[in-house]
């Protein structure tokens, strides 16, 4: 069991001048499940890879507990890795692949046959032993890759997008089932994946990163409650935050004819005269008339207890897209005009220029 | 009409056993094929007298003893002797060496790979024929005229290029993440090439394998430069030298003939399957 420190860790491909991964700074506590999130391109696997020693560490350094593994290779670094499609190796049996690593550590051959039949049991993959992973479904093939890292007992597990090959149906399972056993075997866990759901739903924090930058780390309602920027506030939680540019009045943000409350310190640390307010869907409120600001419906969606209105808006002569929560029973009909409010507790503040949460100057410390 | 009868209905307007201009196609195809070696198989089985009353007749009576005559005497013997051991020697020389040089340009990194792959390519276009007689003074150059590492070695030589093409593409195929996997696992890159590499390659190296040694069987001309003394002649040479030994005896020629096609034969039609599949088939994870 270990800790995971990425010091500004940076990864520069060859031949490119802008980094993949720019100077990440992130400490994994010992047993702690982190979720790398962001959509793709955003240098997630590379920090994984980074991490897993497949690729090079151009500046920085990473640590895995208080030894420095920056230019360790990857079978010294007591990690092991699952992968998008499992890289199992398709001349061996489930068992064979799970033991590989320990016969090549010259673990004894009963030792090795127990801790496989141990590591098959916590999988339910005793029946299959003997087969070869073509002879597999895609859901055993996951369990295999997962039993080939558990089996190692390793400091450090690395999932690069394991459930993304797995229907959907399969996946949310599997979601928990991993989840579950990392809490169980308490092994520390850094998990790359680019759907927010599932890095809501496994991890005890999530670091979100853009183009090689690391954004914001922090437990799943850290992000949903109090994104640092608007990138994040945008990309954690399903439908997205509704985010548009608004202008700054005396006690808050113009909301069409209304107002959304926010503190006055708030605001005034913005840059100009207009701030990106963010509001989530089911902290909208919605009124057939009054102050606020007028939506015309477009479509309902409708998943039993409750659905999700989609419309849209005239914020300063520019059409903007609004989705609210509404009840799934009773709630207004496509081409309907209605008028939304925000809920005063529930509305995020964000330069319109930076894109960083606009907080209190003095009380809070910036940033996260 | 019940599912049952109209799927019967639907099926009867074909014809159950295909269309007869296919077969009259690959009829005459393989009467082509298998005539000559019909011919000298059959001829072996009769007498002299028999093939120059009519050259195209059926053996009338069989008569075993060209077939005899050949398998008894120690010529024949010391000739597939000498054969086996270029084959055998030549197909592990060209899978040993083709696959450890396709695994490098396969799967390293480095400047001059296209280069390497580029110089295995233009192998192809040279063929042995033309290198035959500066082949032939370097062979003699360092000693070994008339030794069968003297052919072995030319051949391991020459066969390299195919073999090389064909691997390439092979060891390519085997995904990045089955090699990251085992980099995790602990294998260095020698232990993956043992581990990983030769494994899933193998029907790739089985064709590369028997295409080695069905081309060492068949070679003529190398050895026919490179051998002189009659005891270490090949087959393809003992056939040569066995028809004009006895040019007057067709039958014994035949019935000679015969039996050396035969290990290449068989070896083709026995493995024919896996050299195909190791032609198309690609690693798959």
């Amino acid at each position: 069991m270990a800790t995971v420190t990425f010091d500004k860790a940076t990864r520069i491909y060859p031949g490119s001048t802008k980094p993949a991964v720019d100077a990440i700074d992130i400490e994994v506590a010992d047993g702690e499940f982190l979720v790398l999130v962001g959509p793709s391109g955003c240098g997630k696997s590379t920090t994984l890879r980074m991490l897993a020693g497949l690729e090079e560490v151009n500046d920085g350094h990473i640590y895995i507990g208080d030894r420095d593994v920056t230019d360790v290779p990857p079978k010294d670094r007591d990690i092991a890795m699952v992968f998008q499609n499992y890289a199992l190796y398709p001349h061996m049996t489930v068992a064979e692949n799970m033991g590989f690593a320990l016969k090549i550590q010259g673990v004894n051959k009963e030792e090795r046959a127990q801790r496989v039949l141990e590591a098959a049991q916590l999988l339910d993959l005793e029946p299959y032993l003997g087969r070869k992973p073509k002879a597999l479904s895609g859901g055993q093939r996951q369990r295999v890759a997962m039993g080939r890292a558990i089996v190692r007992q390793p400091q450090v597990f690395l999932m690069d997008e394991p459930l993304s090959n797995l229907d959907a149906k399969l996946r949310v399972q599997t979601r928990t089932q991993i989840a579950s056993l990392q809490r169980r075997l308490g092994v520390t866990t850094v998990y790359v994946t680019h759907d927010q759901t599932e890095a809501l739903t496994m991890g005890d924090r999530i670091a979100v990163l853009k183009d090689g930058v690391l954004q914001q780390v922090g437990t799943p309602r850290d992000l949903y409650e109090s994104p640092s920027n608007v990138f994040v506030a945008g990309f954690i939680g399903s439908p997205a935050m509704n985010l548009f540019t608004t202008k700054i009045v005396s006690d808050g943000l113009q909301f069409g004819t209304g107002v959304a409350k926010v503190d006055r310190d708030v605001v005034a640390s913005a840059t100009g005269g207009t701030a990106t307010v963010g509001i989530r869907p089911e902290d909208l409120q919605i009124k057939s008339s009054g102050e606020g600001l007028p939506v015309e419906v477009d479509v309902v969606e409708e998943l039993g207890a409750d659905g999700y209105l989609y419309g849209h808006a005239e914020v300063d002569g520019q059409r903007v897209d609004i989705v609210a929560r509404v009840d799934g029973r009773k709630h207004p009909n496509a081409g309907e005009k209605i008028v939304v409010t925000p809920v005063p507790q529930h509305v995020h503040a964000f330069d319109s220029e930076s894109g960083e949460r606009l907080t209190k100057p003095v009380s809070a410390p910036a940033g996260v | 009409m019940t599912v049952l009868e109209r799927a019967e209905a639907r099926a009867s307007r074909r014809l159950p056993w295909g269309n007869p201009l296919v077969y009259l196609v690959a009829v005459v195809v393989i009467v082509a094929m298998l005539a000559p070696v019909a011919y000298i198989v059959l001829g072996g089985f009769r007498t002299n007298s028999q093939i120059t009353v009519d050259p195209s007749g059926f053996p009338d009576p069989w008569n075993v003893g060209n077939y005899l005559g050949v398998l008894g005497g120690p010529v024949f013997w010391r000739e597939v002797l000498n054969s086996v051991i270029v084959a055998v020697a030549t197909t592990f020389g060209v899978v040993a060496l083709g696959l450890m040089a396709s695994y490098v340009i396969a799967r390293y990194t480095f400047r001059a790979r296209g280069a390497m792959y580029a110089l295995f390519a233009a192998g192809l276009m040279f063929p042995l024929t033309v290198a035959i007689t500066p082949l032939y003074f370097v062979v003699k150059t360092i000693g070994l005229m008339n030794t069968l590492p003297g052919v072995i070695l030319p051949q391991i030589a020459f066969q390299l290029p195919v073999t090389v093409i064909i691997l390439v593409p092979f060891l390519r195929a085997i995904p990045d993440e089955i090699q990251e996997a085992a980099e995790i696992d602990g294998c260095s890159r020698l232990g993956f090439f043992w581990r990983m590499v030769i494994p899933l390659s193998r029907p790739g190296v089985i064709t590369v394998g028997i295409l080695a040694f069905v081309f060492s069987w068949n070679a003529y001309l190398l050895p026919l430069f490179i051998l002189n003394n009659q005891d270490a002649f090949t087959l393809p040479l003992g056939v040569q030298a066995f028809s004009s030994q006895y040019s007057q005896d067709t039958a014994k020629v035949l019935a000679f003939t015969s039996l050396s096609m035969i290990p290449a034969l068989v070896f083709f039609s026995l493995f024919e399957r896996r050299i195909v599949g190791g032609l198309t088939g690609a690693v798959k994870g």
